[in-house]
Parts: C-alpha cells; sequence; structure tokens
C-alpha cells in the first residue's frame, strides 16, 4: 500500500489518565489490523469540549469521529452536529440497555463504547459487606460517626447523584413527556432522608469529587458514591469493593443512579463516515473492549466481553454491571440539563436547613419551568427597524449636543502608528462583538434563529423569569456586580500600593526577594488556585475554618451564607489580582524623584501628609489606567466567581457574567438571552466608566 | 535618610507577614505536586508529607509518538507567548504614542475604543471569533492564537504606555525634531528607551494574558503537537475526576518560566530611568 | 581649535516674521507680528510670564504651527516646513537633553541625525566641550550633571551644529542667581565669538539689557516696542515698556497730582501719566522736601525711598545716603521726565 492511499482519521475524546492509554492501545491495535488507516487521537480538555465540537463542525473543522455522551444527543442532533449511523448494527452485540439512549427516531447516533453509572464504593478494612438496604446503610455511619469518622462520601448536593435517591422513593426528575416532575412527594421524602443523613452527621459536608477522594484514600470515610473514573482515583494500597446502591427501606426500591452511554459519533459534514464507523466498530468489538476494560477499567457496552472470565472475575466491573441493569437511563431531553442546576439549589437549600424540602422542590420546579420557558414571540421587522433607526438619532443628537466640534489641524503620521493596533483590534474584536451583539436580538440555541427584536432584553428588563428580588434577576446580580467590582478595585489599589511602598526603600534588604515571591499569585494559573482557596474555606476541612478552631472560635459555613460566599470570592480575587497592581506602582514610585519627599520631610510633613499629598497624587495618573481596566477585568471575573462559591447560596453571589454563562450553557443554550446579558453588560460598563470620567473632570477642575 | 532599626524591623515583618498568606495558598500546588497521588487533600498543614518527583516525570515525559509532547508544548507557549509579547507591545507602543502625542480625527473614538473592547464578554463572542478566524485560515495555527491574544493584551499596553508617554516632557521629542530627527526618530531613539519601566510591566503582563489561557487556545487548536502547555495541562481536569498531581506539577512547570522572566524584567520594572530627564 | 567651530559658524541668517500670529482655539495668543532679526543679532524677546514668547519662538522652531503669517530664514519662507528643514537650533528651558544618553552622546545626537561622518562628529563634539568646558563630564548621564552643567550641554547640543540661528528659551531661569550671572557673561561672550544669529526669550529685564543686541517687549501677544537696549530705556513707547525695564521700576505718579503738589509747573497737554526714572531723582539742599521712608542699601549705591506730601518716589543716589526718617530736599531733573497719554502712550 502505498502512503497516498493511507486514510487519516482524527478522533476527539476527553479521556485522561489510564482511560486514554487504553483507547490508545486499542488505536494501535485498529491500525495494525488496518495497514490502510491512520488514527489520530486527539485529547481535548473536558472544559472545552463540547464548546469545541460546537465551534468545529458547522464549520466542516470537526474530527471524523469523536467520543459524546448519550445525554447531549438530543441536542446534538437539533443541532445537526451529529450524523446517523446508516449501516446495519447488531444490537446483540451490546450489553442491553446501552443502545436505546443513543436511539433518536428510530435511527441511531452512536456507537456505544462504555456506560457509566455511579455505584456504592466501601472501604474492606472497615465494612465486610456492604449495605443492602438503606437501614444497614445508616447502622453502618452510625457506628463509623461513632467512630469520630464519616460514614459515607458523595456530592450530595448534586442532582445527579441525587437522583439515585430520588429514584429509590419513587420521585423523577423529568415525567413520560419530558416535561420537570420535581415537586412531587416522592422527591421531598428523598430530599429528607438525605437531610436526616446530614443532620446526623452521617455524610460528609459539602462534598465535592476531589472531597471524597480524599476522604476515602484517607480512610475518613468508609463509603463513596462514585462511578468508575473513580477507580483510577483511589490509591493501590486502599482495599475496597463495589456494590450497588442498597435499597431504600421505606418503599423497598433499589436506590437507581442515573446512567448514560458513551459513544463514538459521527460529525456531520465529514466525508469519511464508511471508515470512521469501521473504526468505531473495532474499538467496541470484543477485543478492543477487553483492552478498554482491562487497562482502563471501563464499564464496556460490548456483550462479549463480559463473558471473557478475567471480566467476570473482577468483581468491580460485574458490580457497575450489575448496577448498571438497575439503572434509569439518562434523559436526552433539553429539560434534563436545565435541572441540574436549580435542583442543585434546592438540594444545598435544604441541606443547609434554610427551607423544608416541599418548598425547595418547588422553587426549582419553578426555576426548571421558567428556564424553559417559551421563546419571546417573533419581532417583526419593520418596527423593530424604525425603533433602532429612532434609538440611533437620539444617541447621535445627544453625542452633537455633548461635544461641539474642536477644529484643529490633524496631524495625519499619527495613523500611521495607530494603524497596525487598530486594524487588528478591528477585526478581531469588533466583527466578533458585532455578530455577537445581533444574536442578543434572536432566540438562538446555536443552529434555530428567530428574529425577536427587543424580546430577550424585555426580558430581561422586566425580570420576567424570576421574581424582582430573586437572586437570578437581573438587578440583583447587577447590584451584586457592582459591590463586587467597587471592593476588589479597592483592594487590589490599597494592597498593591501598601506593598510597593514597603518594597520601595532601595535600602531594603532582600528586596528583590520578596518582590518575587510577592507577584506568584499572577503567575500561577489561577485555574488551580481558585480550587485550592475554595477548598481553603470548605466548613468541615478546609484550613481557614481549622484555624478559627485554633483561636477557639465557631467554624463558619462559609458558602452558606451571602456575606461569607461573597468574602469568599473577594478574598480569592484579591489575593490573585494585588500583585498586578503593586508591579504597576512600583513602575510609578520608581519615577517619583526621591528629592520631592525629602523636600517635603524637611517642610515638617509627616510619612502620612506625604504619602497623601506628594506620593499619591504623582502615582496616580500612572495608576489610572490600570485602576480603569482592572475595574473592566473584575466586572467581566468569571473564573473566580464560578470556581469558588459557585454562586453559592442560592446563586446570589454570580455575577452578570457568571448569569450569562449559565444562560449559555447550563441552562439549555439560550445563546440570544446571553447575548443580550452581555450587551446589557457591555452598556453599563460604557455608561460607566463615562460616569467615572465625567466625575475624575469634575474633581480636576 | 536611613530608617530607624524599628522601622526597619516592621517593613519585613509586614513584608514576611504578606509573603506567608500569598505564599500559602501556592505551597498545596507544591505539596500536591511532591505527593506522589493524584488526590488532593487541603488540610491546615501545607507540608508535604512525602517527596517525589513522579508527577514531574509523568508530565514531562509525555509522548505522541515520537514527539516529545511536553517540549514541544512548551516551545508553543513559549513561541505564541513571545510573539504576543512582542506584537502586542510593538502594536501598542504605536498606538499609545499616537495616542499621547498627536491631535487627529478619531483620536477619542481609537482610545475609547480601546477600552470598550474589554468590556464585551467573551461568553458570547468566542464561537463568532472562531468563525472569523476559520475564515482567515488561521485556525490551528500558532499565529492565529497569537492574534487573539494580543487583541486582549493590546488594549491595556495602550493604556498603561499612553499615560507614560504622557509624563514624559515633549521637549525630549522635540529636541530631536530640531536636532534634525523625524517624529520616528524621537519615538524610536528617546521616547522608548526611556520608558523601560513601563514596558516591561506591559511585556510582563501580554506574556501572562497569553500564557495562561487554555479555553480559547484548546478551541482554536486540534493537534496535541500544537496545543500550548495550559491546554495539555487542562487534559488532567476530566469530567467527574481530575489527576490533581500532574495538574499541580504542570501547574508548578507552568509558573517557572514566568518567575524567570520576572526575574530578567525586575531591574526595568523599578528603572527609575526618567529621573533628571528634565531639571525644574 | 574652537576656532573652527567658530568659522564653520559663519553661515549665519536672518530670520524674518511677516505678520505671524498664533490662535488657541478662540484665543489669540500671538497678535500679528512682523520684524527681522538681522545676520548675528542678538535679539531679546521679553515679556511678563504667558505673554507668549515660548509660543512665539516654538512657531519659529517649527514647533508650533502658525495660524497667520509667514516666517523666513535667510530670505526662504519656512513657514511650512519641518523643525529639522529650518537648521535652527534651541535650548529649552528645562534643558530636554536626553536622559539616556551621554553627555557626548547628546552632543552628538543632532550631528548623528544628520549623517555627518562619524570622525568629523567626533572632532566638533571635542571642539564644544573645549569651548564650554564639558571635556570632563563627557562620559557622565544627565542624572549626573548640576544645574549648571545641564544648561551647559544643552546649549552645546545647539553649538555643535552650527545653525543658521540659535533659539534660547529662558535658558538661565533655573539657576541660581550667581550662576545666572556668570552664565550671563558667558552667552554674551560666546555670541560675539560666534557673532551667531540668536533670539533669546526671557522675563527678566536686566537679562534683557545685558544681552541684547536689540529687544523686542511683548505683551499679550502684541509687540510693544523693538528696539536697543538703550532706546527702550530712555525712550520707551508706552508705560509698559518703561515699567518693564530698568531696576527698580520707574516711579509713576498721577499728572494731576505732581501739578497739584506743585513738583512742576507744567505738563504737556493730554499727558496723564508722568515717568520719572529713580536715577534722574537729584538730592539738592534746595530742593522739594520730602521725608526717608526705607533704605536700600546695595553697596556703591543706594535706593532711597521717598515720601513727599503723599506722592511715593524711589531714588537712586550714588553716595552720601541720607538717614531713615530724616527730611532731604531733592529735585527732578525735567528732561529725563516721560509724559504718557491716557492710553498709556509715550507724548
Ligand atoms: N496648548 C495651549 N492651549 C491654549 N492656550 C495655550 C496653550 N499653550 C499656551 N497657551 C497660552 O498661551 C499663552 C502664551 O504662552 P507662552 O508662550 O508659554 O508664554 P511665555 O511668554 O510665558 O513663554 C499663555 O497665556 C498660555 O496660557
Ligand atoms: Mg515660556
Amino acid at each position: 500500500m502505498t502512503l497516498g492511499l493511507v486514510l487519516h482519521l482524527v478522533v476527539w475524546h476527553a479521556y485522561h489518565g489510564a482511560e486514554e492509554s487504553a483507547f490508545e492501545h486499542a488505536t494501535l491495535a485498529f491500525e495494525t489490523a488496518n495497514p490502510g488507516v491512520s488514527v489520530e487521537l486527539v485529547a481535548v480538555p473536558f472544559g472545552a469540549y463540547s464548546y469545541k465540537l460546537e465551534a468545529a463542525i458547522p464549520h466542516g473543522n470537526g474530527p471524523d469521529l469523536f467520543v459524546g455522551k448519550s445525554n447531549g444527543l438530543q441536542e446534538w442532533i437539533d443541532r445537526g452536529l451529529i450524523d446517523a449511523i446508516d449501516a446495519e448494527v447488531d444490537p446483540s452485540q451490546f450489553v442491553s440497555g446501552t443502545l436505546p439512549p443513543l436511539i433518536h427516531h428510530q435511527r441511531l447516533y452512536g456507537v456505544p463504547l462504555a456506560f457509566k453509572s455511579v455505584a456504592l464504593f466501601y472501604r474492606r478494612d472497615r465494612i465486610t459487606k456492604p449495605p443492602r438496604t438503606t437501614d444497614e446503610l445508616v447502622a453502618i455511619a452510625e457506628r463509623e460517626h461513632a467512630a469520630d469518622r464519616c460514614g459515607l462520601a458523595y456530592e450530595a448536593a448534586s442532582l445527579s447523584y441525587h437522583a439515585a435517591w430520588l429514584h429509590g422513593f419513587g420521585g423523577r426528575i423529568l415525567d413520560d413527556n419530558n416535561q420537570p416532575a420535581l415537586d412531587s412527594a416522592e422527591a421531598a421524602r428523598s430530599i429528607e432522608f438525605v437531610r436526616m443523613l446530614a443532620n446526623r452527621h452521617l455524610i460528609a459536608e459539602e462534598a465535592t469529587g476531589q472531597l471524597v477522594t480524599d476522604l476515602f484514600n484517607r480512610g475518613e470515610c468508609a463509603m463513596a458514591i462514585s462511578g468508575p473514573w473513580f477507580l483510577s482515583d483511589i490509591e493501590a494500597d486502599v482495599r475496597f469493593g463495589v456494590a450497588s446502591l442498597p435499597i431504600v427501606s421505606s418503599t423497598g426500591k433499589p436506590a437507581a443512579p442515573l446512567s448514560e452511554i458513551e459513544a463514538l459519533m459521527l460529525p456531520a459534514r465529514s466525508k469519511t463516515h464508511a471508515a470512521a464507523l469501521n473504526f468505531a466498530l473495532f474499538l467496541s468489538g470484543k477485543d478492543a473492549a477487553r483492552l478498554r476494560a482491562l487497562e482502563g477499567r471501563q464499564t464496556v457496552a460490548t456483550a462479549a466481553t463480559w463473558q471473557l472470565d478475567e471480566i467476570k472475575n473482577d468483581p468491580v466491573l460485574t458490580a457497575f454491571y450489575d448496577q448498571f441493569k438497575l439503572a434509569v437511563p439518562m434523559s436526552q431531553s433539553r429539560a434534563l440539563q436545565a435541572s441540574w442546576e436549580p435542583g442543585q439549589r434546592a438540594l444545598r437549600r435544604v441541606l443547609r436547613g434554610d427551607v423544608d424540602a416541599k418548598r425547595a422542590l418547588a422553587g426549582a420546579q419553578a426555576e426548571i419551568v421558567a428556564t424553559l420557558r417559551p421563546a419571546p414571540p417573533p419581532a417583526a421587522k419593520l418596527p423593530f427597524a424604525i425603533s433602532l433607526f429612532a434609538l440611533g438619532l437620539a444617541l447621535l443628537w445627544w453625542r452633537q449636543r455633548a461635544q461641539p466640534e474642536v477644529a484643529f489641524r490633524s496631524q495625519p503620521v499619527a495613523y500611521v502608528y495607530l494603524a497596525p493596533a487598530a486594524v487588528a483590534m478591528g477585526v478581531l474584536v469588533f466583527v466578533p462583538f458585532v455578530v455577537g451583539a445581533a444574536m442578543s436580538l434572536f432566540d438562538y440555541d446555536g443552529v434555530h434563529a428567530t428574529f425577536v427584536g427587543w424580546g430577550n432584553f424585555g426580558n430581561i428588563l422586566r425580570a420576567r423569569d424570576t421574581s424582582l428580588f430573586s437572586p437570578l434577576s437581573f438587578y440583583f446580580a447587577l447590584l451584586v456586580t457592582a459591590l463586587w467590582t467597587v471592593a476588589n478595585v479597592a483592594l487590589h489599589v490599597a494592597i498593591g500600593v501598601a506593598l510597593a511602598l514597603l518594597l520601595r526603600s532601595p535600602l531594603l534588604r532582600l528586596r528583590g526577594v520578596y518582590r518575587a515571591l510577592l507577584i506568584v499569585p499572577w503567575a500561577v494559573p489561577n485555574y488551580i488556585t481558585a480550587l485550592i482557596w475554595k477548598g481553603l474555606f470548605h466548613k468541615q476541612f478546609g484550613a481557614i475554618n481549622a484555624l478559627l478552631k485554633v483561636c477557639h472560635l465557631e467554624p463558619i459555613s462559609w458558602f452558606a451564607h451571602f456575606w461569607t460566599a461573597f468574602a469568599a470570592n473577594l478574598a480569592t480575587n484579591v489575593w490573585l489580582g494585588f500583585p498586578f497592581m503593586m508591579v504597576v506602582t512600583l513602575g510609578a514610585l520608581s519615577r517619583i524623584p526621591r528629592e520631592l519627599e525629602e523636600a517635603a520631610a524637611l517642610d515638617g510633613a509627616s510619612a502620612w501628609m506625604r504619602l497623601r499629598h506628594i506620593v499619591l497624587p504623582l502615582i496616580r495618573p500612572a495608576l489610572l489606567p490600570a485602576v480603569l481596566i482592572g475595574a473592566v477585568w473584575t466586572f467581566n471575573m468569571f473564573n473566580v466567581v464560578f470556581l469558588v462559591s459557585g454562586g453559592e447560596p442560592d446563586g446570589s453571589t454570580d455575577i452578570l457574567v457568571s448569569q450569562a454563562y449559565r444562560w449559555a450553557f447550563q441552562r439549555g443554550h439560550q445563546y440570544g438571552y446571553a447575548a443580550a446579558y452581555a450587551v446589557l453588560i457591555f452598556l453599563l460598563l460604557v455608561a460607566q466608566t463615562a460616569f467615572g470620567r465625567r466625575m475624575s473632570q469634575k474633581q480636576a477642575t | 535618610m536611613k530608617p530607624s532599626l524599628a522601622i526597619r524591623i516592621s517593613i519585613h515583618a509586614l513584608l514576611l507577614a504578606a509573603c506567608a498568606i500569598t505564599l500559602y495558598p501556592v505551597a498545596w500546588v507544591v505539596k500536591t505536586a511532591v505527593t506522589p497521588r493524584q488526590s488532593f487533600s487541603p488540610s491546615p498543614n501545607p507540608w508535604p508529607s512525602t517527596w517525589s518527583l513522579s508527577n514531574f516525570r509523568d508530565v514531562l515525559g509525555t509522548h505522541q509518538g515520537a514527539t516529545w509532547l511536553f517540549g514541544r508544548q512548551l516551545l508553543n507557549s513559549l513561541l505564541v507567548s513571545a510573539s504576543v509579547t512582542i506584537v502586542g507591545v510593538v502594536l501598542a507602543c504605536g498606538a499609545a504614542y499616537a495616542l499621547s502625542r498627536f491631535r487627529f480625527i478619531g483620536r477619542d473614538f481609537s482610545l475609547r475604543g480601546f477600552l470598550l473592547s474589554q468590556m464585551f464578554p467573551g461568553v458570547v463572542t468566542a464561537i463568532p471569533l472562531y468563525i472569523l478566524l476559520d475564515h482567515l485560515q488561521l485556525l490551528n495555527s500558532l499565529a492565529g492564537l497569537v492574534l487573539v491574544y494580543s487583541t486582549t493584551a493590546i488594549p491595556f499596553c495602550v493604556f498603561m504606555l499612553k499615560g507614560y508617554f504622557d509624563s514624559l516632557p515633549h521637549e525630549l521629542e522635540e529636541a530631536v525634531l530640531l536636532d534634525g530627527g523625524t517624529h520616528f526618530d524621537a519615538f524610536f531613539r528617546v521616547i522608548l528607551p526611556l520608558s523601560r519601566p513601563a514596558l516591561a510591566v506591559t511585556a510582563l503582563f501580554s506574556f501572562l494574558t497569553a500564557w495562561n489561557e487554555f479555553i480559547l487556545a484548546a478551541t482554536f487548536m486540534s493537534r496535541p503537537a500544537s496545543y500550548t502547555l495550559p491546554v495539555a495541562m487542562q487534559n488532567y481536569v476530566g469530567d467527574f475526576s481530575t489527576e490533581w498531581g500532574h495538574f499541580a506539577a504542570g501547574a508548578v512547570l507552568v509558573s517557572l518560566p514566568v518567575m524567570l522572566l520576572f526575574f530578567a524584567l525586575e531591574k526595568h520594572l523599578i528603572g527609575g530611568l526618567t529621573e533628571g530627564a528634565v531639571k525644574g | 581649535m574652537p576656532l573652527r567651530l567658530c568659522e564653520s559658524a559663519r553661515s549665519m541668517a536672518t530670520v524674518t516674521l511677516d505678520g505671524v500670529g498664533k490662535d488657541h482655539g478662540k484665543a489669540q495668543i500671538l497678535g500679528s507680528l512682523s520684524f527681522e532679526i538681522a545676520d548675528g543679532e542678538l535679539l531679546v524677546l521679553v515679556g511678563p510670564s504667558g505673554c507668549g514668547k515660548s509660543t512665539l519662538l516654538r512657531c519659529i522652531a517649527g514647533l508650533d504651527e502658525l495660524s497667520r503669517g509667514r516666517i523666513l530664514v535667510d530670505g526662504r519662507d519656512v513657514t511650512q516646513a519641518a523643525p529639522r528643514d529650518r537648521d535652527l537650533a534651541m535650548v529649552f528651558q528645562n534643558y530636554a537633553l536626553y536622559p539616556h544618553l551621554t553627555v557626548r552622546e547628546n552632543l552628538a545626537f543632532g550631528l548623528k541625525m544628520r549623517k555627518m561622518p562619524a570622525a568629523e562628529i567626533a572632532q566638533r563634539v571635542n571642539d564644544v566641550a573645549l569651548l564650554l568646558g564639558l571635556e570632563t563630564l563627557l562620559e557622565r548621564t544627565p542624572q549626573k550633571l548640576s544645574g549648571g552643567q545641564c544648561q551647559r550641554v544643552a546649549i552645546g547640543r545647539a553649538l555643535v551644529r552650527t545653525p543658521k540661528a540659535f533659539l534660547f528659551d529662558e535658558p538661565l531661569s533655573n539657576l541660581d542667581a550667581a550662576l545666572r550671572t556668570q552664565m550671563r557673561v558667558e552667552l554674551k561672550r560666546l555670541h560675539q565669538r560666534l557673532g551667531a544669529t540668536m533670539i533669546y526669550v526671557t522675563h527678566d529685564q536686566v537679562e534683557a539689557m545685558t544681552l541684547a543686541d536689540r529687544i523686542a517687549v511683548l505683551r499679550q501677544g502684541v509687540l510693544q516696542q523693538l528696539g536697543t537696549p538703550t532706546e527702550l530705556y530712555e525712550r520707551p513707547n508706552n508705560l509698559f515698556v518703561a515699567r518693564f525695564l530698568g531696576t527698580p521700576e520707574i516711579n509713576v505718579v498721577d499728572g494731576k497730582e505732581l501739578m497739584q503738589k506743585q513738583f512742576m509747573a507744567t505738563l504737556p497737554d493730554r499727558a496723564v501719566k508722568v515717568g520719572i526714572r529713580p536715577e534722574s531723582i537729584h538730592f539738592v539742599a534746595d530742593g522739594k522736601p520730602a521725608r526717608v521712608d526705607l533704605l536700600e542699601q546695595l553697596g556703591w549705591e543706594s535706593l532711597v525711598h521717598l515720601d513727599c506730601d503723599g506722592v511715593r518716589l524711589v531714588a537712586r543716589v550714588s553716595a552720601n545716603a541720607p538717614t531713615v526718617g530724616a527730611t532731604v530736599g531733592f529735585k527732578i531733573d525735567d528732561r529725563a521726565l516721560h509724559y504718557f497719554d491716557r492710553d498709556e502712550k509715550r507724548l
């Protein structure tokens, strides 16, 4: 076979660790068996995965094949991102229950690779026999609690985990028509159950995946609820077992977790469907599946693999297999996606003891319905055009009035200096801006766009979806954002300037060392440090509460109250941001001649007066641009809010951008609505800076 | 004026406290990196109980076929960040000089435009940006990434530099003009050499903008060999589980060049060159 | 050695202003100025702060654009020419030395810009350094120079280029009094030696008087008078010029009051104000009596403040100063009186 005939396939996935290397080895086996095809595996960070698919596939830049999950299926089909598989696929080849989630309108949209659902992990050194009922589970947990450990660790506030209990108590997230059904008595009972566990300290508080892993590894909890991905997180010296979740004692029904199917999917517009399908079938074939199961510890969807002795005798994998039989497949509907966030909020509120289960669930139900509300009605274009035109005229008139033309001789050489930057900015910022802003006039989910005129703005500004005083309303978020910006900028400047002043003396020893150490927060990627800060603020295991305990103070549940959660966000962002101000100030300070201060000192000015009347006014011009831009960045600082408080409690610490993000990605891809948010954010910032400018001008005169 | 001993001691005490608070969270990154596990435990004690370089070995040793991925990605990151620094600072210098020194039609508009460009949240512009890069044939190329990052860096650099240029006396350039030079001579031979502290701040800033970004890089680049380091590091973060040990080791490795850069620039950051530029 | 510099510096030129005017927005900074600075002349532009001296100088240099009129250098219209093409050199009030360059590089900068061969640059820089006594400072940067040294370098930077004309914008105003006097002398000597065309801006009338071949007095952008120092001193065109030149300031007394109090018998028609130079008041035993109010001793001469029937006058006397409180007789030299009309114009 000549080189020219080699077919090249690109496959995207978000695997890492053992799953990734098993996937690679299976691919190597495929290439050996098919010398005419070469396969390139591209690991895309999970954080950018769906984003990248949505951007690339519609423009023909997608892969030939990608690993996707069944619960995103309907969305992807609607948006025309994936094609159905036209070839005959023998259903008996796959574990039963793995194909239906991939079928939509009688057509198959993926070759299943593995199924994923959570199950019960337990440490064998603590528990000989896993609990079969919730009563047994409670008993074991009580025993552990008596020994000052916690019984069970899992992400109790996450609806996807809680779903197991929900089903065990007879409740559902969505009804048969895919309508939200969270406000049932069964659901309330399931939450009361978890609340009971929490009140009796049987489950770890504020558990995140990372904390569950840590507790389980350190033996601080005997049981954990997690999925196959947890296997690679468990350390080698921990002896553990996996079992199905227990039967709910009061109903006699098993706690049934949600399950999803991982499958290889064919992106629309790719021209290599046949070859790609060939590869997909190979990977789901017996040998490749065996490799993935043994090396990657995947719970594979291939039926024949489960007949192999080495798999059959693997207690861990078979436990997942058994659990899968009881699991409830995740709906493909976008209603499910819209349920996660309200569900989580309701769970948190109940676990904190703020409201009872019924009220919390009713609230969640209303939120889900609100998120899924029909789009604003399509708008006629003519009235819109007229209103836009009028707006434009008004703006023009206002500017004309505000700034009478001053005649001056233009210096054309300026354009030579300005042009390169202006062109780059114009193309790469202005164009996306116009496109993004235009999006706000549509009801747009990524594919289907309906023109709605000012509809999105109307909904946001009239706070139609929520009450005016709800944390989810635009105005509440605006208030929080304003507070957030002011507090941050003030602290950034105060701390940055203070440290720069301390670092300033040329006689100070180790000056360079201090300076270098103090900019470290700026240098370390903020994704990881933000998470570390979140860990520091953990109620049960965080360092800050440990410190409070040392000082004989009550530990604080940081993310349970608005002000403490806000303070946690603030602390993180101030920590991240002060080095920048410090460096800017150092630069500015270095330009102040010493004599000026010395002269003032001789005039009898105290240190404070010298600072106030000489140093600060002199560094002000240099700091002003940094403050101005810093304010804009802080206004739009998404990462910290999202990673540290995550909007807790009840979304009240969310700022406008994180709200916009949630509308775009967590509440059923309402891009138009999110874009309207973005436009409003933009207008607010414009107004803010214009106002700020007027203020500083007034001050100057 | 040498401060008294008591003052010096209290300055050191304050700075030490500041350093301690600053480094406390960072200590966990280091602890997680040198602990040969993939879990991450925020206990009050940031001192590692075990030391091992295995995470660093794993992160450094990534290969794709014969390609040494880490090396390749480091090179990509360095190339992209260095280019962004150069492109960003160079373009911004010119723009800032024009805005600081010349009167021309559109001056006010451009000045505001640079600030306005930072105000539209990226949430909704990323996909249009993708489409644009696709049209410009710049997807999957480091050049595209450089351009995109530059547009984030430029406005800040323009503002910083304009502020700095504003504070330099006009007479310096006028002297050049009379000495027979052009505006360009004034700019390149006098203004730029004098602006080293501001240039250093903006260079550091531009570099960092590019160095730590991953969402856009992951969206625009589709080959592991063309990834930048943050994208590669982000690959250790999964949907449900994260290889914290690897991720932290990566974070430490990623931060090192920045620290080096800071050391290299620090002399200029604190320059004080313009003292005595003009007397009186 | 510096002789060569002097000789090559003889590429001098006239500078002609023809209706030069400048506005900032609606405000008129310079009216319409027309005069000529002759080849080799040292013209001093003098006037109170804010009267537009710097603006005029900058217009001549080409740093500011004219709103009206023309500027000619050596007969050539340079109104539209860039500063570099006018071949003028300027010394700024704050020196504007390039802070990042050494003295040598500062001096050489303009020559490099004009692409002069390196050997010639070195030669010229050395000549100028010798001329101005900068030999030992050549490798220093401006931060390490004193004010006077900076001043010399700034002058050197202008000299080294041998331009058609030199423009000085208050070059001595940042120096202390002693240094200022010394530099003033040096500048005068330099001018005599080079014979170069120079326009020198100052608000200090002593500087103007001592340095100038001719003085132009400016007030709010309008030329008040142009002439030699003696002309201006002895025949000021108006009260403003009279007041501006001479220390202590000329005594100005209301004409009517003088008549009433019988200082003098007659007053020319239309004379409203009378100017009396301090040196034209002489003490004579049979003069008009006045009380000595205050005495300023300057060593070889004294300023005597007199109060005569409510009229306050300052007299300059070279010897035999009376004591404070004493009553002396004085008389005014009639020929030295200056009369001004209602519009403060000279009669
Ligand atoms: N850019 C400007 N805009 C408006 N007015 C100016 C500007 N520059 C100078 N002026 C005004 O022009 C007048 C003359 O200034 P200048 O020539 O500097 O006076 P000086 O005689 O003290 O050197 C002053 O009243 C000053 O306020
Ligand atoms: Mg002046």
